[in-house]
């Protein structure tokens, strides 16, 4: 389809370690279209960054390894593209902001160096015309005097700005799709919101599609139009963001939602965690890798690895009984998993 | 109601001009501090080290003294090397006096000129062999901290095997296989000095690597190369700078070393080293000739041991004023 700017299809990114083969990513697919954003959620080590850095071929082989599948961007395999070629796409088509904006720029030049340095490289910009465009972009992110605050090192920068010229960063070359690895983690909440609403002004008048990856399902709810959710490498759940939302069919998503504070809680009630830590992805749990922190785990769980079940449309999700008409969220769950 | 909404609009204007002009005000508050360089920060810090400031005045009254020694040091204090047989005996071991501020040596020359002279050929043996370290050993560190794996197990083994060897007597041994001079002096320091360098390098590359903004400048699409010489290196480099200083001082003691044991500059030339050596002869008639070359060697080495201790201060980013 003429449609589909990236394709992610099966992918598998392992890592050959001295203590075993570790499933970073095992199995992943989803489309991405111009223009649209797609919201990557799920806990730490769940394989979020780890689909991205492969995309992008950032993972160091070894000790990772791409065991299989692929991904095509505007039809062409990142995968097997020679290293040269993969430079002209890197920060060019294809851009990332990092989770950390206070060690993400370099300390040793000027905000304007770092900002000219993609313009330089992908657009044969000369040193002059990259500082003015620095400048613009500068403007762009709204950062006051953007001409003074150009010539400015890192370090006379706040977090939230930090962020802010990033972002320029990446935007520098008007890319096809933007990562965003936790862009706002680091970031104070105020500042937050502040950030997502640039991120989201600057997609409409660039048409940049985005890749939002985050923990918080509260950043994806506002931008994203289609949610990806991972648990152990996996991906579990993926639909819009209504589907998502409001018929949640894995019960990890339903973990995940719970564990959210809501506007109609009292004030003493409690949050709903999910019980347990996420698992070793050296000795990933037999059968759906979630059964052992699953309140609704049954003996099938643990033998059998579930296959994506479609619910309806695009809306999948890899649970043996989602979708089944019995199979709902109780609200009970919530006190079930807590007591102990 | 009409005149209102005019009047409401001005308000409104009013309120965001105040804003703005706050706004600007906090930010020139902020932005106060003059927006200064890497180095002239670091420069700002090391002016306030007295210890670094002596040492770096000390230094360069010895280079220029050094650089312009023929322009006045023979005409004021007589030929350095040469012996004046007719005046020989008049002028063997005279004490410091005013004609000769350091006295004179057994052959009756003027011991000043000979430190001045001295001076030419440690500094340069300091300054060659520590770039020639540097030079290597940025390489050989680069190549290490960069790529790790085989490449830098074998960098760092080699390195192994020179330190397993004791620093003098390599030196000596390589000496005396290449022979005694002023060029073989230079390759022997500096060829030594270079696992220290790779080392500090190479440690020093494996701990900026894994700093976001080189994962960041990858991302961006930039080449290995230029993300070694544009990211990593400029990052990596200061405990060079400061390694570097100080192992001037090392190379300069070596030399002092070799020449002492004979096998560094040849006589008459004279050199620091040489000239304590020749004095022990006269250690209770004339201790002078000893000590000039020795305090020579210590104020120097001394110096750029300073000067590197002031550097580490100055160009540690995390140390802000």
């Amino acid at each position: 389809m003429a449609t589909d700017l990236l394709v992610v299809e099966d992918l598998k990114m392992y890592f050959h370690t001295r203590d075993g083969v570790v499933k970073a990513v095992d199995g992943v697919s989803y489309t991405l279209n111009k223009g649209e954003t797609i919201g990557v959620v799920g806990e730490s080590g769940s394989g979020k960054s780890v689909t991205a850095m492969t995309m992008m071929r950032l993972i160091p082989m070894p000790p990772g390894k791409v065991e299989g599948g692929d991904v095509r961007f505007n039809g062409e395999s990142l995968l097997t593209l020679p290293e040269d070629k993969m430079r002209a796409i890197r920060g060019n088509r294809i851009a990332m902001i990092f989770q950390d904006p206070m060690t993400s720029l370099n300390p040793v030049y000027r905000v304007g160096h770092q900002l000219a340095e993609p313009l330089m490289l992908h657009k044969n910009l000369s040193k002059a015309e990259a500082w003015k465009r620095a400048t613009e972009l500068l403007e762009m992110v709204g950062i006051p005097h953007p001409e003074s605050r150009v010539k400015d090192y890192p370090h006379q920068f706040s977090g939230g700005m930090r962020q802010r010229v990033m972002i320029a960063m990446a935007l520098a070359c008007d890319p096809d799709i933007l990562i965003a690895d936790e862009p706002t983690t680091a970031l104070d909440v105020t500042i937050q919101a502040q950030i997502l609403e640039l991120m989201q002004e600057l997609q409409q008048r660039t048409g940049s599609a985005i890749i939002m990856i985050t923990h918080d399902l509260g950043v994806v709810a506002d931008m994203a139009d289609r949610i990806l959710v991972m648990y152990a490498g996996k991906a579990v759940e993926y639909g819009t963001v209504d589907e998502v939302f409001y018929s949640p069919s894995h019960p990890y998503t339903w973990g995940l939602i719970d564990s959210l504070p809501r506007h109609d809680m009292t004030e003493k009630g409690e949050l709903c965690p999910i019980k347990g830590q996420p698992p070793s992805l050296i000795q990933v749990p037999s059968g759906c890798s979630f059964h052992p922190r699953c309140p609704y785990a049954k003996d099938r769980c643990r033998t059998e690895i579930p296959a994506s079940r479609t619910i309806d449309g695009s809306h999948v999700a890899a649970c043996h009984f989602a979708g089944d008409p019995g199979f709902t969220r109780t609200e009970m769950a919530c006190a079930g998993v807590n007591v102990g | 109601m009409k005149k209102d909404s005019p009047q409401m609009q001005q308000e409104q204007d009013r309120k965001t001009a105040e804003a703005t002009a706050a706004a600007d005000t906090a930010y020139d508050a902020l932005s106060a501090s003059p927006s200064r360089t890497l180095l002239g920060d670091a420069w700002h810090r090391l002016r306030k080290n007295r210890l670094a400031i002596v040492a770096i005045i000390w230094i360069i009254v010895m280079v220029i003294a050094a650089v312009t020694a023929d322009l006045w040091v023979p005409q004021r204090f007589g030929d350095p090397i040469t012996i004046n047989t007719q005046t020989l005996t008049a002028d063997r071991l005279l004490p410091p006096q005013l004609a000769h501020p350091f006295g004179t040596d057994d052959l009756g020359r003027d011991v000043f000129a000979r430190v001045v002279y001295g001076a030419r050929f440690s500094l340069a043996v300091g300054l060659i062999a520590t770039a020639i370290s540097i030079v290597i050993g940025l390489v050989l560190g680069a190549l290490g901290g960069y790529y790790g794996g085989f490449t830098d197990t074998l960098i760092m083994r080699t390195a192994d095997v020179f330190f397993a060897f004791p620093y003098t007597l390599f030196a000596i041994a390589l000496v005396a296989v290449l022979g005694p001079g002023f060029i073989n002096v230079f390759i022997a320091i500096g060829v030594l000095g270079w696992p220290s360098i790779a080392r500090v390098f190479r440690s020093s590359i494996f701990s900026v690597k894994s700093q976001d903004y080189v994962q960041a400048a990858r991302a961006l699409g930039a080449s290995d190369i230029r993300i070694m010489s544009r990211h990593i290196m400029p990052n990596s480099v200061a405990p060079i700078i400061v390694y570097g200083t100080m192992s001037i001082g090392g190379a300069i003691l070596t030399e002092a070393a070799l020449s002492f044991l004979g096998m560094g500059i040849q006589p008459p030339t004279p050199s620091w080293g040489y000239m304590i050596n020749a004095s022990t002869k006269f250690m209770t008639t004339a201790p002078w000739l000893m000590l000039w070359p020795g305090f020579a060697i210590l104020t120097t080495v001394l110096s750029f041991v300073l000067l590197g201790d002031g550097l580490r201060d100055a160009l540690d980013v995390k140390m802000k004023d």
